[in-house]
């Protein structure tokens, strides 16, 4: 009964004030570099959208995606969205909350005050997906700027939902990337939750090449993957210009991962901070 | 009328081991509280639990006659914790650093910059305002991590080894804001290993071994109590050392070994009967310190 109460006043933590503190302390620090801080989302959608829409899409032609034949920038451009959604607030909450935690003793400092783990991470979390929320921006405003050039075809009306989806499904990506920090000895243990999760995840969620197995073990992870929902749903919007039925599964999956990540996530960073 | 800070069998146990068992302590408005025991003596628990950061396995902790663990985000706010870690947020300049604390706290600090103001005045930090703290010195960080733990106008202020890695003339520093801060009213709870400076800074001492207090009191006081009236001095090449030995283990008492001398804590029946035991000897007498105390309670930890 004490264990459900702690878990359900860790999910509760979001709204307190104290979370939207340290989410106040990190968009301080960011904000300050805000030129250098945009540059490199806006440049990567860039450097990816001609180098693999325009470069492969010769090699390629077209491809086809729930009976219709897309070109290949069509198909990608989704993917690109989505995938910044993922790898934004996934390595904020790995690389940056680590420094913030281990190197620069940022956290220390801050549960000094009222702010309890819970907020922390919350704040953490809320702050990772925040990030997600203003790359996915950038990068629409890229692709807004290629549909306008005629080098791929959009419902651009519908990259509005774009920046809200990812930061919604951006607050289980970066629950789910605290856990580890909490997990990891050093920083060089890093690149397990990279290259062992991150990486594998990235690749079975059609963002960018679509994957049709028989398998049926691999059919139970990729349905299980918010990254694939998030992919899908924002193809669908982009290409069809309607939600499709992959929002709902977004929610779900995205949903179990948040409530699951968040209160492993405190629990393992009480252990790790507190002691 | 209610201590500012009153704890009652604060226990703390990690697996097995119980680093803190059962201690009791108290502390007023404008009094230091030193905290003094050997490595390993529950110190820094201590203080994790009386602060928040650690939660007692048993025993209460109560500021201003209110339960901390009922009321913890209320009490928090009357509660400053300068570790003895650099916690310094280094993302900020000085001035970002005092107000991002402060935003840390609710009810918001009123007049928040004056406050700020006042703090780089009183602290000496007003110059490097724009600075990064990367650009102070030992002793500023001190100054700052000081003056950040008092943003909020706490009434207590935990201060964990304040003056560990500074020179003498930072050390000096920290000794006159932390008595400024005192003579204004600010409760305040000191562990140290620097032994002159928990003599000179302390109202009371309270002595903790092996997580138990052993003494609670002036130091005056704490001395006699534990280690007698007198040190009795002797070189360790003196002729008389073996019979020294002996006379001193006739006490009941065993010589501990400081550089090249040995030293013993006796009172004064103690003195006379060694004393009349090597006539002719030249022994040195010297009133007991803190520092003695500490060495005896790490001699007892030992394995």
């Amino acid at each position: 009964m004490s264990a459900a109460h702690d878990a359900l006043g860790h999910l509760m933590a979001w709204a307190d004030w104290r979370s939207l503190a340290v989410l106040r302390r990190n968009a301080l620090v960011y904000f300050r570099n805000w030129k250098t801080a945009f540059l490199p989302p806006a440049m990567e959608p860039v450097v990816f959208f001609l180098a693999f829409g325009l470069g492969l899409s010769g090699y390629v032609g077209g491809l086809d995606w729930e009976g219709e034949r897309l070109s290949y920038t069509a198909f990608v451009a989704p993917g690109l969205i989505a995938y910044t959604a993922f790898g934004t607030p996934y390595y904020e909450a790995l690389y940056s909350a680590y420094v913030r935690m281990f190197f620069q003793k940022t956290w220390d400092g801050i549960l000094a005050t009222q702010v309890e783990l819970p907020h922390l991470v919350w704040g953490e979390v809320l702050w990772a997906a925040a990030r997600g929320f203003m790359n996915t921006a950038i990068v629409c405003l890229v692709l807004a700027a290629f549909d306008a050039a005629g080098m791929v075809e959009l419902h651009t009306a519908q990259l509005l939902w774009m920046p809200p989806l990812a930061f919604l499904a951006g607050l289980a990506f970066a629950a789910f990337a605290l856990i580890f920090t909490a997990l990891v000895p050093a920083i060089d243990h890093m690149n397990y939750p990279v290259f062992l999760l991150g990486i594998p995840l990235s690749l079975i969620s059609n963002t960018y090449f679509p994957l049709e197995t028989e398998r049926p073990w691999l059919r139970v992870l990729i349905d299980a993957n918010p990254l694939y929902h998030l992919a899908e749903t924002c193809r669908w919007l982009l290409v069809r210009g309607e939600p499709g039925p992959h929002l709902g599964p977004l929610a779900l999956s995205a949903g179990v991962l948040l409530v699951v990540s968040i209160v492993a996530a405190t629990r393992l960073t009480a252990r790790r901070v507190l002691g | 009328m209610s201590a500012l800070l009153e704890a009652e069998g604060l226990t703390k146990r990690y697996g097995a081991e119980t680093v803190v068992a059962g201690l009791d302590l108290r502390c007023e408005a404008g009094e230091v509280l030193g905290l003094l025991g050997p490595n390993g003596a529950g110190k820094t628990t201590t203080l994790r639990m009386l602060y928040g950061f650690a939660t007692p396995d048993a025993g209460r902790i109560r500021y201003e006659g209110r339960d901390f663990a009922e009321l913890r985000t209320e009490l928090k706010r009357v509660v400053g914790v300068c570790t003895q870690e650099d916690t310094l947020d280094y993302d900020f300049d000085v001035r970002q650093n005092l107000r991002v604390y402060a935003s840390y706290f609710r009810p918001r600090v009123p007049e928040l910059a004056a406050r700020v103001d006042e703090l780089l005045e009183q602290f000496g930090l007003a110059r490097f305002a724009g600075m990064s703290p990367h650009a102070l010195s030992g002793g500023y960080k001190r100054r700052l991590l000081i003056a950040r733990s008092i943003v909020h106008r706490p009434k207590i202020l935990f201060l964990d080894e304040p003056t560990t890695g500074l020179d003498p003339a930072a050390r000096v520093d920290v000794w006159e804001l932390t008595d400024q801060l005192r003579r204004a009213g600010m409760g305040i709870i000191l562990t140290t290993h620097y032994m002159d400076e928990a003599e000179r800074l302390s109202d009371r001492l309270l002595v903790l071994q092996k997580g138990k207090q052993v003494a609670s009191g002036a130091t005056q006081d704490i001395l006699d109590e534990l280690l007698g009236d007198h040190v009795l001095v002797l070189p360790v090449d003196d002729p008389a050392r073996e019979a020294f030995e002996a006379a001193v283990a006739a006490q009941g008492l065993s010589a501990r070994r400081v550089l090249r001398e040995l030293h013993v804590p006796v009172d004064a029946a103690g003195l006379a009967a060694i004393g009349a035991a090597l006539p002719g000897t030249r022994l040195t007498v010297r009133p007991p310190t803190l520092d003695d105390l500490f060495l005896a309670l790490a001699d007892e930890e030992a394995p």
